[in-house]
């Protein structure tokens, strides 16, 4: 809200890069994790000292995060181009119709536990990897959706009929009017929406996916709580680095 | 809006022709011998020749014209077809579960195909459009689904016995009761505290600028970590604390079970109790504050008469966002044997039995959806003035 | 030359415009004042098909506006609206450049007529042309929308109650400005305000409407002589209508030159109005003033007979 927020693009080279100290630093320790997770083992043998094994094997820990980071990013991806794409749609003159129906769709939505529909998924679409992305897809529509919605609507009227009066077409008042102003909004939605993603995918093991949330459950079923840390460890340092990464991102918001 | 034609609704009209065109080509009704073997589908055209499929599909062609040129007295037709129609489903099942289920079959298990799911999505949609379009108030929306569940309620109770749905529960019905009495528990018990110590913090917020930055940011943070890992980091030291302290072990603390769920459930329910708690002491208008401050209230007065009144709402608001939540992560929790609903859905991903998944996912919507609706309406019944 | 025949403008069973017609010259400044609601904001944007008018005709320069594709008639036009509108997410320059960016001007010249603009407005462009729209006061943001306006030097210009929302001082002080900048500039300003001392300190003409049609248009002074019926007396003021007149006739309209007789003790500027003359001779119990020029040296005197309008004796 202050002139700083505004003038952020201005900020000094230091401050810019103290900005984004916080997520590097979450990567670097997701990363250093996911590979030296087994320079950790007389850590884990505390905490499991009767087990046979320590360190989740069954696949290396790279692969099981860049299959969640995939998974998530893929679905991710795929909701912010529908989901801001069906917002603006139905804010156009010719969509317009169909905006009471979509934005009460993508509240009442939202009430649905993403865990429900990641289960309704399997049924409709079967185990693996796909219906994993495609459960992820639509529940993450909806804060985006709604977010884009709402950002697009907390627009003064005003700038909005002054954007049409100064003779905008309707291209430029949505580039260069409403979108950059709704950005700040838009980016929460993301941000939310991603963030559900990556707890989600992690549920996405008991369907047949391989990801972070592999050696939890598998911990679970033998027992293992040395699987269950290391898994739990890795999903939530992507979860705060990802996080750490929006928080740069909105503005007004700068820490 | 007076009485005249409006513009056609193409929500309306593009929802019909997808059911009708849904309806009629994708699998309604699965009939199975038993519970292992896996059963035959059947689209809606094929069962009793059609007919009753087709007489079904008029109402949404009707729907779709009226939708073409629509008018108040139009849409309240619409509206009628619709109810009717949500109203009927469950009757064609029975009526289809009767003619495909032969008596030869005592374990068949009849599953609701795609189409008749999507089918009841559209429908219900329709049923929102018309809702807004006409201006019914949200209690009304809600009356309207009444005949749909009564047309649910009696096919179940009467004729729908082969739904693979209801013999799922019927298998394990005690255990059903046990699984939704524990959901509430543990989402009432983390509702319930997290609304006590979010009360607290409030307060001390209120005092210290730097506790609410200090209690924002771990809050944040926490709601950050996403629920499987915090099961999971939970894990290891609870088990650990069971099995040093007995009185904690003597009242069930361990790694796996209530304990982990019930800490996690409270943590993330903090921060949007918190939030609108705190945003409910703290965004009443001032200018209310200082005329009933001149007025000569005194401190408890003013928090006790015109603080807490204005807060009640927001506060109610952070209730049904926490609630809803809650209802959600304690599903997860049931990996960790919290038990709850979610046990069904995650033993049945296991069997792939998806007619058990079904029994947990449904009635955890189900709670979802309740819960908001309750405490929504109340928070807006005790907004200041009433309902809007 | 902006003429507008029998237009009609109905939302739903409402009708807002009912057939009024309208001929506004070029280099005129006209007001369309009227209680709120009276149609005179949906007639202002019908001329720049913000609102498409259902009936009648609006002509530009002789030529009708829906022949004009909607985006290059609006780019053609300076429009001003009350909340100035100015986009929250640019800068003060970004925001003046927005007509001439729009119609593609080369980069160096956007730059230059923005500062032109900056100048001409009392905006100091090292001081203003970086701050961000929330960073300014209500009347510099409304004088960063009017040079908006005016930045691809339309012929036009479109005022929806500009000044409506500022304190009476900043208020007073635009309209001064407003006044000394059309006199520059000559533009043809259709001018929306229900201020009607506003309206009376600016306009060439005076557009009275109610419910949508147009009850009297003429100059002000004639409105104020010869109102049409009491609703426009009591919106012209009333009983306050002569003090209305006065503050639209100078002094210097008024006064002789200065005489044998002693120089009265209580002095008036020339170009101050007739009604800040008589508010001078309530105050201070006098009947006669010595007019001075802005050096301050008398050059006639004023009598309360003359003021009141007498002929010389």
């Amino acid at each position: 809200m202050k002139p700083a927020s505004l003038t952020g693009n201005r900020l000094t080279p230091l401050a810019r890069q103290r900005l984004w100290l916080a997520p590097l630093v979450w990567l670097a320790l997701l990363l250093l994790l996911a590979a030296g997770m087994g320079q950790l083992e007389w850590l884990f043998r505390l905490v499991e000292p009767d087990m046979r094994e320590v360190i989740y094997r069954r696949a290396g820990f790279f692969s099981l995060l860049g299959q969640h980071i995939l998974v998530v990013g893929a679905a991710s991806l795929l909701a912010v181009v529908l989901g801001v794409g069906a917002a603006i749609a139905v804010t156009r003159p010719a969509g317009r119709d169909f905006l009471p129906l979509v934005s009460q769709l993508a509240s009442i939505g939202q009430t649905f536990p993403p865990v429900a529909v990641l289960a309704l998924a399997v049924p409709a679409l079967g185990f693996g990897t796909l219906p994993i992305i495609v459960a992820l897809l639509l529940y993450g529509l909806l804060p985006i959706v709604r977010n884009t919605l709402a950002g697009i609507a907390s627009i003064d009227l005003d700038v909005h009929e002054a954007a049409r009066g100064m003779g905008m077409t309707a291209g430029q008042v949505l580039r260069q009017v409403e979108l950059p102003l709704a950005a700040p909004v838009i980016l929460a939605g993301i941000r939310t929406s991603v963030t559900i993603n990556i707890a989600t995918a992690a549920l996405g093991a008991t369907v047949g996916a391989s990801n972070l949330g592999d050696p939890i459950i598998s911990g679970i079923v033998n027992g293992n709580t040395a699987y269950i840390l290391q898994g739990a460890l890795l999903i939530g340092l992507l979860a705060i680095a990802v996080d750490s990464v929006f928080e740069r991102l909105i503005p007004g918001n700068p820490g | 809006m007076g009485e005249g034609r409006q513009r056609t609704n193409w929500v309306l009209l593009s929802l019909m022709l997808s059911a009708v065109a849904a309806w009629l080509t994708l699998d309604a009704v699965s009939v199975a011998p038993n519970r292992i073997v896996p059963g035959s589908a059947y689209t809606a055209r094929e069962v009793m020749d059609g007919w009753p499929a087709l007489l079904l599909a008029l109402p949404m062609l009707a729907v779709a014209v009226l939708a073409w040129q629509p008018t108040r007295k139009g849409l309240r037709l619409a509206l009628v077809a619709v109810v009717a129609l949500l109203t009927l489903l469950p009757l064609w099942l029975s009526a289809a579960t009767a003619v495909l289920v032969e008596s030869d079959m005592p374990r068949a298990r009849v599953g609701i195909g795609s189409a008749l799911w999507l089918l009841l999505f559209l429908l219900l949609l329709a049923l929102i459009e018309l809702r807004t379009r006409l201006g019914l108030s949200r209690p009304m929306g809600w009356l309207l689904l009444v005949p749909m569940g009564a047309g649910w309620w009696l096919a179940l109770t009467l004729w729908l016995e082969p739904l693979a749905l209801l013999r799922e529960y019927q298998a394990r019905s005690d255990q059903f009761i046990t699984a939704l009495a524990m959901h509430l528990v543990l989402v009432g018990a983390a509702v319930g505290a997290s609304l006590v110590l979010a009360s607290l913090l409030a307060l001390a917020m209120r005092r210290h600028a730097g506790i609410r930055r200090a209690g924002f940011g771990v809050l944040n943070f926490l709601q950050t970590i996403p629920s499987l890992a915090l099961f999971g980091l939970l894990l290891a030291p609870l088990a650990w604390l069971g099995s040093r302290i007995d009185w904690l072990s003597a009242i069930g603390v361990s790694g796996i079970g209530w304990a982990p769920a019930f800490l996690a459930l409270l943590g993330y329910s903090l921060l949007p109790m918190v939030r609108n708690i705190h945003v409910a002491l703290e965004e009443v208008d001032p200018a209310v504050v200082e005329s009933a401050r001149g007025m000569g209230m005194n401190r408890s007065q003013v928090f006790l008469q015109v603080r807490l009144p204005l807060a009640l709402p927001v506060v109610l608001e952070g209730i049904r966002i926490t609630t809803v939540q809650a209802i959600g992560l304690t599903a997860v929790a049931a990996l960790i044997g919290a038990g709850g609903l979610g046990t069904f859905i995650f033993q049945g991903l296991g069997q792939a039995a998806m007619d058990m998944v079904l029994l947990g996912a449904l009635p955890i919507i189900g709670l979802a959806l309740m819960a908001d609706a309750l405490f929504g309406s109340l928070s807006e019944r005790l907004r200041p003035g009433g309902a809007a | 030359m902006i003429e507008l025949f029998d237009v009609t403008k109905r939302f739903g069973n409402d009708t807002a415009v009912d057939g009024i017609s309208l001929r506004i010259e070029k280099g005129e400044l006209c007001a369309l004042v009227g209680t709120s609601g009276c149609g005179k904001s949906t007639t202002l944007r019908m001329i720049n098909r913000l609102i498409e008018h259902d009936g009648g005709e609006i002509h530009l320069d002789g030529q009708p506006v829906r022949n004009f594709d909607e985006v290059t008639l609006r780019r053609r036009i300076g429009y001003v609206i009350q909340s100035t509108g100015l986009f929250p997410h640019w800068t003060v320059a970004r925001n003046i450049g927005l007509v001439p960016r729009l119609l593609k001007w080369p980069k160096g010249r956007v730059r230059e007529r923005v500062e032109e603009l900056m100048q001409l407005l009392g905006l100091p462009v090292a001081e203003f042309a970086d701050k961000y729209p929330r960073q300014l006061s209500g009347g510099q943001a409304q004088r960063v929308g009017v040079a908006r306006a005016l930045a691809a030097d339309p012929d036009i210009l479109l005022m929806d109650e500009p000044f409506g929302a500022l304190d009476p001082i900043t208020r007073e002080t635009l309209q001064h400005e407003m006044r000394e900048l059309q006199a520059r500039l000559h533009k043809t300003i259709v001018f929306v305000t229900h201020d009607m001392d506003e309206a009376l300190a600016l306009a060439d003409r005076l557009v009275v409407m109610h419910q949508g049609r147009v009850v009297q248009q003429g100059r002000p002074i004639e409105l104020l002589h010869d109102p049409v019926n009491p609703f426009v007396e009591s919106l012209l003021g009333g009983m306050d209508r002569g003090l209305k007149e006065a503050a639209l006739i100078r002094v210097s309209e008024r006064m002789l030159p200065l005489g044998p007789r002693l120089l009265a003790s209580e002095r008036i500027a020339y170009g101050a109005s007739l009604s800040q003359a008589l508010s001078v001779m309530l105050w201070h119990q006098v009947d006669r003033l010595t007019v001075v020029d802005e050096e301050d040296i008398p050059i006639g005197e004023l009598s309360l007979r003359r003021l009141l309008g007498a002929k010389a004796s």
